[in-house]
């Protein structure tokens, strides 16, 4: 799940960056309250683990194949959401500095769809609610039940909602002829799969420090101590209060840059786009109040209106020249690239 | 400069590590401190390092440590743990020696010129410059060692000095902790290097001293060594002795 | 040889490339990752369509390799993870997007091809610029430099905390897996049964392992407070650089080099 730089539009990169940014800023704000220092040591120290944990093979049973983990839910039900949020972000920093594995300007969204669900949406409205609540009754064994659910439920959904990040983030930055619908139809199952390998994985790890040292786990009370407890009711009321949330933040993010979504859902209908593709605006079912809101600001707020077409003419009018032109360059980068190697042996040999 | 008064400590109520243990170290002196697997070695230098509290008094220096004085303490007490690894957390061997010294308020050029004294003396000034990654295990060791000599203590704690180390390496060490005229506590289960760096030994048996005196005396106590699930030094048993 | 020894081979890799001596691993890191941020930046800007002004962004990067004397085949590695992703995306561009904007002749070119084209390059360029600066600058420069740049304390210690304990545990669960598979042979990864045992065992233990490591910088001392190795000043040359590179893209972005050049031959 990893994005590339070059499937970001600079403004959609800078905007997850300014997003997860903040984020961190609230984050490492709450931690200097509490005790860094002390936490500092076993942040990094859990997120080596995890970043080499990330390498593991685990045999999905009945198939050939096998699955990962991913970290986000394992991290914050260790050490918390803040604090697994930044470790998130530096493996994820390491992995794209030293492994290309996504790249630097989609650090921002890599961190968003990654780490920001599995820690903050994955703690605070799955982990902790299914931890405090009543499922499967009281004792050890239902605890475990609910470490079990929290986990899978945690990685499904967190994975889903990152899954639907990269799509937006992709549309938005008009880099896909593919449409919206289409793939959100392609990236969700899969990450439906892979969200349940993982939350399988995840939950076995964390039943095993559960049955060791339970003290380590967030969230989860030592034996015999009582506290109040929510009802299903109520973890059934955030869940729905969680998919409102998140579903609302959403389109407010794809109505806050219009211009790309509505040219992924729409195509251009200029071009005769969208008729070709067989598509139009009621066959996606998109509430008119939203896409009229989004009309609306798109119309405040674009100073290129169609910006993808803009200035198609000079762009997309390639001459022989411009291939000529091109070609020109190669041979000059070809040409450096020698005297570069020529430059580098003879200092070898000197 | 240690002392140790009825200190007891367990990490369970019922199941004490250490009950009524009392010793004292003299200024310049080495100690070695053995005992089979779970005798408490590790415990002695957690407590006196204030890394875990436990109940009597324990005085570094005429200083009792309580959490008010061990700023202090910990400036006179320089610890090497066995695990090279977690001592070791900057990314280079300099940044990790200039790590004490900068946090006890040194200006950086004085800090500077107390790392390369210690590396000097220690002939280590390739390493530092080397990432802490990329060492091999012996010059890890050395670096350890140098990092807390930087911090210039007044006491040096050892914990499993010698461990996996090859045999060069283990004299190299040896050879370095031999030469340090600071008080010494060594806590290792290699008998031989305590022969050869130490003075004296204290043995811990089930939480209290079992023997304390000199240690070629002491090491060569095999009845003693065996009870104590330990052996004669290698060195101090001929081969038709060995039992295996 | 296991993913994590490979992994471990890749870091040790990049620490090689970046404590060579070149003029630009000299160059303040600040104003290396100023100038990569600004390229990645300039390149992503450029329009789908826009091929001919894309083509050459290329120049930066090679002069970089040459400068550096790094060999452009040493990134190509890494575009193992990139380009498939890359591909995924752009792959569908062609049979979605079939509206003809270039003849030649009897050839015609659809925008979806020069999409497609222009994604791949766009991925291209990017790792090549991101793998420059890695492989120009060592990472505890890198963090000095994030300093500067007033990324909060916080995250760069734990950055590099994180780094130099990534080698460690990466190592240690290397000598697991290949413990495992010594004893199960035939298995491709790790058995259902040993899911939570296998990453748990090696968690618990890197519990106390952080402990002892919070233990080694309180007996040195700590309190809240990192020092970092000296910071290098920022000097002359480095705003030179920096300020070249920045012309040379908005050159780039701005004239049509491609065209300007070809222009020249077939006028």
């Amino acid at each position: 799940m990893h994005m590339a730089d070059a499937l970001l539009a600079p403004a959609v990169a800078a905007t997850m960056y300014v997003a997860s940014g903040s984020v961190a800023g609230v984050s490492i704000h709450k931690l200097k309250k509490d005790d860094e220092s002390r936490k500092l040591p076993v942040m990094a120290v859990t997120a080596a683990l995890v970043f080499a944990g990330q390498m593991i093979n685990y045999t999905i049973p009945g198939t050939g194949s096998s699955g990962h983990m991913c970290g986000g839910m394992l991290l914050s039900a260790l050490l918390g959401p803040q604090a697994g949020f930044l470790s998130m972000i530096v493996i994820l920093t390491i992995q794209c500095l030293f492994f290309a594995d996504g790249g630097l300007m989609a650090l921002g969204a890599n961190i968003w769809n990654m780490a920001f669900y599995g820690c903050f949406v994955g703690y605070y409205l799955i982990w902790r609610p299914i931890m405090n609540s009543r499922w499967f009754g009281e004792g050890k064994r239902a605890q475990r039940a609910r470490i079990i659910a929290a986990s899978i439920l945690g990685c499904v959904i967190t994975l889903q909602l990152g899954a639907f990040s990269v799509v937006l983030e992709t549309s938005l930055s008009g880099i896909t002829e593919l449409p919206f619908g289409a793939f959100v139809a392609l990236m969700q199952p899969i990450h439906l799969a892979i969200g349940l390998v993982e939350g399988l994985i995840t939950s076995a790890v964390l039943l095993f420090v559960f049955q060791s040292r339970p003290e380590l786990l967030q969230g989860v009370e030592p034996e015999g101590e009582e506290s109040p407890r929510r009802s299903l009711g109520t973890v059934v009321a955030v869940l729905a209060a969680v998919a409102l949330v998140v579903g609302g933040g959403l389109s407010l993010l794809a109505s806050s840059n219009p211009d790309g979504l509505e040219w992924a859902l729409f195509g251009n209908a200029e071009e005769g786009y969208a008729e070709n593709m067989g598509l139009d605006e009621e066959a996606y079912g998109v509430e008119s109040a939203a896409a009229d809101t989004a009309g609306a600001i798109q119309e405040a707020t674009s100073f290129l209106p169609d910006y993808a077409f803009a200035d198609s003419d000079s762009a997309i009018g390639t001459t022989v020249s411009g291939i000529v032109g091109s070609a020109m360059v190669a041979g000059v980068a070809a040409l450096i690239c020698l005297a570069g190697g020529f430059f580098c042996k003879k200092k070898a040999k000197a | 400069m240690i002392e140790f008064q009825k200190v007891s400590f367990g990490y369970e109520k019922n199941r004490p590590v250490l009950r009524d243990l009392s010793f004292r170290i003299e200024r310049g002196e080495a100690v070695g401190l053995i005992g089979a697997n779970g005798a408490g070695k590790s415990t002695v230098m957690k407590l006196l390092l204030g890394l875990l509290w436990g109940e009597g008094r324990i005085l570094v220096d005429g200083l009792e440590v309580r959490r008010d004085t061990l700023p202090e303490i910990r400036r006179k007490l320089g610890f090497v743990l066995q695990n090279s690894d977690d001592q070791m957390f900057m990314p280079t061997v300099y940044e990790d020696m200039i790590f004490a010294p900068l946090n006890y308020m040194l200006s950086r050029e004085e800090a500077e010129a107390r790392v390369d004294a210690v590396l000097e003396r220690l002939g280590l000034q390739d390493l530092k410059h080397r990432y802490n990654h990329k060492i091999s295990g012996g010059e890890k060791r050395m670096a350890a060692i140098a990092t807390i000599l930087a911090m210039e203590p007044e006491a040096i704690l050892m914990d499993e000095p010698s461990s996996a180390l090859d045999p060069y390496n283990r004299r190299v060490v040896i050879r370095t902790i031999r030469e340090l005229s600071q008080t010494k506590l060594i806590s290792s289960h290699d008998l031989d290097m305590i022969l050869d760096t130490c003075q004296r030994v204290i043995l811990l048996s089930d939480g209290h001293i079992a023997a304390d005196g000199p240690a070629e005396q002491l090491l060569r106590d095999r009845a003693l060594l065996e009870a104590n699930r330990l052996e004669l030094p290698l060195s101090l048993m001929g081969r038709s002795q060995r039992s295996y | 040889m296991n993913k994590m020894h490979s992994a471990l081979r890749e870091l040790a890799e990049m620490d090689e490339l970046a404590v060579r001596v070149s003029p630009i691993h000299a160059l303040h890191p600040a104003a290396k990752l100023i100038a990569t941020v600004a390229y990645i930046l300039v390149t992503l800007s450029f329009d789908k369509y826009d091929l001919s002004g894309l083509v050459p962004m290329l120049l930066w990067p090679i002069l970089l390799f040459a400068l550096s004397g790094i060999q452009v085949r040493s990134c190509f590695y890494k575009l193992r993870i990139v380009l498939p992703l890359v591909m995924a995306v752009g792959l569908f561009n062609p049979f979605l997007d079939r509206t003809i904007i270039l003849r030649m002749g009897t050839l015609t070119v659809s925008g979806g091809v020069i999409s497609m084209l222009t994604l791949m390059l766009k991925g291209v360029y990017c790792l090549m610029a991101s793998f420059l600066l890695m492989a120009t600058t060592p990472i505890d420069n890198l963090c000095a430099a994030l300093r500067q740049l007033h990324v909060p304390k916080m995250l760069v210690t734990l950055l590099l905390l994180t780094y130099r304990y990534i080698g460690v545990m990466t190592g240690e669960l290397a000598v697991m897996t290949d413990a495992y598979h010594l004893r199960a042979p035939g298995q491709k990864g790790i058995h259902i049964s040993a899911w939570g045992s296998f990453l748990g065992q090696l968690l618990l233990r890197s519990m106390d392992r952080a402990q002892e490591l919070y233990a080694s910088m309180l007996l040195r001392g700590y309190h809240q407070h990192f020092h970092y190795a000296d910071i290098k000043p920022f000097r002359g040359r480095d705003a030179l650089y920096l300020l070249g590179c920045l012309l040379f893209f908005f050159l780039l972005r701005s004239v049509r080099l491609a065209q300007l050049l070809g222009g020249l031959l077939v006028r």
